[in-house]
């Protein structure tokens, strides 16, 4: 029954685990070129943003649609608007790595520290995680899967605050401080990234229980070591 | 380079990240009616009956393979409209059709045109299904009986009422009369009947009006999966179907003379019906689409 | 207190109707059951009025309803096809069919009986004869056959006809393959209770020179009698043994009336479309 409308809906939701695809490979990319310091790298990360963007449009196009013609209903409707929603935190991530490429080719040439860069590294892939939970708890119904992210989203939230203790620590020459503040930027750009990760999970919990929910909540912190 | 090699999908190939053969996903609106066939050219089509003319100056163009949707407020001649395409005005004797339609190259109306000749390749669903009082089988082998079409005739009935989803259902009683049926399965039946004589165009005056909406959505979904050998020309009342199952969308309206007696139909506006229902060109199209007419 | 009333003058109405039947009812089986013998349906009319027998009435009566059905239906059905199905009904002349046809439906049907002798009779010089009785009959109940089918193909409903029509048939396929099946009851049923009046006629068929006595069965182009014609006959006798005789002769005409009006139900039930 109505066929046209699930093809529709299959066909947009696949845009957007495409287009998540698309981010963690930007997002791999970003990490990786901070690491080597490669501002070839950095200049791909910067390019391939048009993928995502032209993915983003073609899932806004489609959702437009879906709420002009079909009139989604129900759990129809609470999916159309979580896939709104996802499309635009996904948008969002992959704009962080254009920002992680760009600061990366701002910053300035410096030794590496191999204590930060395994922090970032520990960051990448705290975040590449969290996406990864994030688009398979949505492919999978999953609100166990989605609500584990809060806890993830706890890791990385430490990762940061480890980096910019070290950053804070890297010294008083004015190259290094430029370095630190832009490094700076690149470690909240990660975080961002995972705080973008659990918006999508909270997507999926609306999508599951139709309730408008925040996981956490800044004014009302769940008890966790400081 | 190794952080290459990570990110590309396919080890084998040298790319960088944005080379990767990223798929392109087919596009919402799969079609272009720039490259479609022309069905019916209709230019400058005016219905009168008794010399009132119900609808007026009509030119638009109905393509191949699409659904065309015809809505509007009651009165504005979209029913007058769609029966000038199989000629069914032609039983009105105080109906006249003037202007031009042009059906593959063919005045639809000249003289040499056989309206029967036009009624086989052009069929037509009502929107009271009226099954003929004879058995399910004799009802759709009536058309294809009338046409001489007598070879492989259950062949035909059996091809027929599977295109009209409903083959399933009434396999096993093709003998049992029609009016059995249930609302929903007569008007499957009425469009098998139609289809038995292999149209080229489906007109179809509100379906699935006088059904509930389970046996609307099976009619839609119907023809969703028609399109695709048949071109279908709807008039509907009710909007959201237009949406649902139209590609293509033309707007009616009613036009009142400056006297404030005469009154006719007239075509606001035809469009992708993508375009009618996020962004109609015309306020008039805008006012009916979101329900804020009169 | 004026539901009871009215209720009370329906059936006063009621009850004059069922009396004055059943009155005449009564009589005539009060006279007549005791005749019903074999002579009465297989003998001949004799001047022994326990002898006389109707036969030649009854199979002329047979006869001349056989043929009536033959004449009748097609002419009137066709002639209603006609008025319904192709007349272009603001034309004058077939406004003018239209009025002339519900007008002979009135005529008394002595005036049937005038016309047969002019023109069947006399006219065409047919003579006294069994064919020009059953002509001068189907003459007198083609009107009422005529609207009597065009009541039934008008019951057809129209979208039966939109369906035929878009599918590509020709005004005669229409009409012949769809409209004239499903009005087929209907028509029946008008053409048997057509029948059933024209076998109860008796002026006209007196008029044209239908006989009174005769001793042998009827031919088609022979000298005749029909039922009706001999009950009067034998009514008219001073002898009132015929006069019980012909009490008999009715029930028999009852008999054969109730047959057919019974089948005209049977065929309207039985094939009685909803639509």
């Amino acid at each position: 029954m109505r066929t046209g409308f699930q093809e529709e809906l299959d066909r947009v939701e696949g845009l957007l685990q495409e287009e998540g695809a698309l981010v963690l490979r930007s997002l791999r990319g970003a990490v990786n070129a901070v690491q080597e310091n490669d501002h070839e790298l950095s200049d791909e990360v910067i390019a391939f943003d048009d993928e995502v963007d032209r993915r983003y449009v073609q899932i806004e196009e489609g959702i437009q649609l879906l709420l002009a013609r079909q009139t989604p209903v129900a759990t129809d409707l609470r999916l159309v608007l979580a896939m709104l929603h996802i499309n635009l935190h996904l948008e969002r991530m992959a704009d962080y790595c254009v920002t992680i490429a760009k600061l990366t080719k701002l910053a300035p040439e410096v030794d590496p520290n191999p204590r930060l860069l395994e922090g970032f590294e520990e960051m990448g892939s705290r975040a590449e995680e969290m996406i990864r939970v994030a688009l398979d708890s949505f492919e999978r119904r999953d609100l166990a899967g989605a609500e584990s992210l809060v806890d993830l989203d706890e890791l990385i939230d430490r990762a940061n605050r480890r980096v910019v203790e070290q950053l804070l620590a890297l010294g008083a020459e004015p190259e290094l401080r430029e370095y630190g503040l832009r490094m700076v930027l690149v470690s909240r750009a990660l975080e961002r990234i995972g705080d973008h990760a659990v918006d999508i999970g909270e997507q999926t919990a609306y999508l599951l229980t139709a309730e408008f929910r925040e996981f956490t909540d800044a004014s009302h912190p769940t008890p966790r070591e400081a | 380079m190794s952080q290459v090699e990570t990110m590309s999908e396919s080890p084998a190939a040298p790319v960088t990240i944005g080379d990767v053969a990223v798929q392109q996903a087919p596009a919402a609106e799969a079609f272009d009616v720039r490259g479609r066939d022309v069905v019916f050219d209709v230019q400058d089509v005016t219905v009168s009956y008794d010399d009132d003319p119900a609808v007026s100056d009509v030119s638009m163009k109905i393509y191949k393979n699409l659904v065309t949707a015809i809505i509007g407020p009651s009165g504005c001649g979209k029913s007058t409209f769609i029966r000038c395409f199989n000629r069914m005005n032609d039983l009105i004797p105080s109906a006249r059709v003037d202007g031009l339609i042009d059906y593959h190259g063919t005045d639809l109306y000249g003289s040499s045109v056989d309206p029967v000749e036009v009624r086989m390749r052009i069929g037509m669903v009502f929107q009271k299904p009226n099954p003929f009082p004879k058995s399910i089988y004799d009802n759709v082998a009536f058309g294809p009986r009338v046409l001489g079409m007598k070879d492989d005739l259950s062949g035909r009935v059996q091809r027929a009422l599977e295109q009209a989803a409903l083959w399933d259902e009434v396999k096993d009683r093709l003998k049992r009369n029609a009016l059995s049926l249930s609302g929903g399965q007569q008007q499957r039946l009425c469009i098998a009947r139609a289809l038995a004589v292999e149209p080229e165009v489906i007109l179809m005056d509100e379906p699935a009006s006088s059904l509930d909406p389970i046996a609307t959505t099976r009619i839609e979904d119907l023809m969703h999966g028609l399109k695709e050998n048949y071109t279908i020309v709807i008039v509907t009342h009710n909007m959201q179907q237009a949406a649902r199952v139209a590609d293509m969308t033309a707007f009616f309206s009613v036009e009142t003379a400056a006297d404030g007696a005469a009154r006719t139909g007239i075509l606001v506006e035809y469009d992708s019906t993508k375009r009618i229902f996020t962004q109609p060109s015309d306020k008039r199209t805008e006012d009916y689409v979101t329900g804020r007419f009169g | 207190m004026k539901q009871i009333a009215f209720r009370g003058v329906l059936l006063l109405s009621l009850s004059v109707a069922l009396v004055t039947l059943g009155t005449l009812l009564f009589t005539v089986f009060q006279d007549g059951w005791g005749q019903l013998d074999k002579t009465l349906i297989t003998g001949v009319n004799s001047s022994d009025p326990h002898q006389a027998g109707a036969r030649p009435a009854i199979l002329a009566t047979i006869e001349m309803g056989l043929l009536l059905l033959a004449f009748v239906v097609p002419i009137g059905v066709g002639t209603a096809i006609y008025l319904e199905e192709y007349a272009n009904k603001e034309r004058w002349y077939n406004r003018l069919l239209e009025i002339n046809i519900m007008n002979l439906a009135a005529v008394p049907s002595i005036v049937y009986g005038i016309l047969g002798l002019a023109f069947l009779v006399r006219g065409l010089g047919l003579g006294r004869v069994l064919l020009a009785g059953a002509m001068i009959l189907t003459l007198l109940v083609l009107p009422t056959v005529v609207i009597a089918s065009r009541e039934a193909l008008r019951a057809v409903p129209n979208s039966i006809r939109q369906g035929a029509y878009a599918l590509g048939a020709t005004r005669w396929q229409v009409v012949w393959r769809q409209v004239l099946p499903a009005a087929l009851p209907g028509i029946a049923t008008g053409s048997i209770l057509a029948l059933s009046r024209a076998i109860g006629e008796t002026a006209p068929l007196i008029m044209i020179g239908a006989l009174t006595y005769i001793a042998f069965d009827p031919t088609l182009l022979g000298p005749f009698t029909a039922l009706p014609v001999q009950i009067y006959d034998w009514i008219s006798q001073s002898d009132q043994d015929y006069t019980l005789r012909a009490a008999g002769g009715i029930i028999v005409l009852l008999g054969i009336l109730l047959v057919l009006n019974r089948v005209a139900i049977f065929v309207r039930n039985r094939y009685q479309k909803r639509w």
